[in-house]
């Protein structure tokens, strides 16, 4: 196989790594969300979307740095409409999920000491979980990704 | 260097949808493994909420997922290849893993209904279809994006 085919190959396994990660998460927050669950329940799924943490730096490294490479390797200019795009849309996204991430992590530990303190429903943890700018930043960041595949696909302005 | 591949821009619409129904795919055969294999220890009743829930991921994501990915596969290729003529290896392998694997999904999803009773025995399974589909996926993008002989 040729170079070209192995990048393609990595830059792909990015994209699913990426989005992938970014599946796991946004299921199981929405699982934490939809009903009014005790904080032992939603300390337990919080847990879970530890796993997806990995996938998506993983996803964000090889997305970024083999696609650079694809450009040279391809014959891109760097300059180019839909790459220029996606790069700047890369970094919103990594911003705003780094800041989600931060929250997240913040509520699970919410989540988890209020289930070691007798598990009863409490109205923080609920405000936290519906928390509307929160959520906002949480999704806006996974839309990141799709649009930037949106971007990798229609190559606008190549 | 590689001279830029341009591809007629009626393919986009089907390849973007399904490579999103592939990694959506993939995204929610992830979860339901981990929910079915967080589903196996600890609390009973919480060892069977995860099994619902990994029940209702199978239904409510990865199966739509499944379909859009296998759907739109076969709207590009016969845009790519009309007729099925002169197709390479790379498109056989996908075949060779959604066909199985629709079966698989479908065998994962009446074992994730069962083992949502306190006494399900097949709990066991679900986590486990699940991650063989991943590798299973795992391949079929290798073969899809590297395109190894083709």
């Amino acid at each position: 196989m040729s170079l070209y085919q192995w990048l393609l190959f990595f830059h792909v396994t990015g994209v699913f790594f990426l989005i992938g990660g970014i599946v796991i998460a946004g299921i199981l927050n929405l699982a934490a969300i939809v009903k009014d669950r005790r904080p032992s329940e939603v300390a337990a799924l919080y847990t879970l979307i530890r796993f997806a943490v990995p996938l998506i730096g993983a996803g964000l490294l090889l997305t970024l740095v083999i696609g650079l490479w694809l450009v040279h390797n391809v014959g891109y200019g760097y300059g180019q409409t839909w790459i220029v795009a996606a790069i700047v849309l890369w970094v919103v996204g990594s911003a705003l999920g780094n800041i989600d991430g931060k929250y997240q992590r913040q509520t699970g530990e919410l989540a988890q000491r209020l289930a070691a303190e007798g598990d009863a429903p409490s109205p923080e943890l609920r405000a936290r979980l519906l928390n509307p700018l929160a959520i906002v930043i949480s999704y806006a960041s996974g839309l990141t990704a799709f649009a930037i595949l949106g971007l990798m696909i229609w190559k606008p302005g190549a | 260097m590689v001279p830029a591949l341009i591809r007629p821009d009626s393919w986009n619409l089907p390849l973007f949808l399904h490579v999103l129904g592939a990694t959506l795919t993939f995204g929610a055969t992830a979860t339901v493994a981990l929910l079915g294999f967080a589903g196996q220890r600890g609390d009973p009743d919480r060892a069977v909420w995860l099994r619902g829930l990994a029940f209702w991921v199978g239904l409510v994501v990865l199966v739509p997922a499944f379909i859009v990915m296998r759907g739109t596969a076969l709207w590009i290729l016969d845009k790519e290849f009309p007729g099925g003529h002169n197709e390479p290896g790379w498109v056989g392998v996908g075949f060779f893993v959604t066909e199985p694997g629709a079966l698989l999904v479908i065998v994962m999803m009446v074992l994730a209904w069962f083992t949502r009773s306190p006494k399900s025995r097949s709990a066991v399974a679900v986590p486990w279809l699940a991650s063989i589909l991943l590798v299973a996926l795992a391949v079929a993008w290798f073969a899809m994006s590297a395109k190894p002989g083709g």
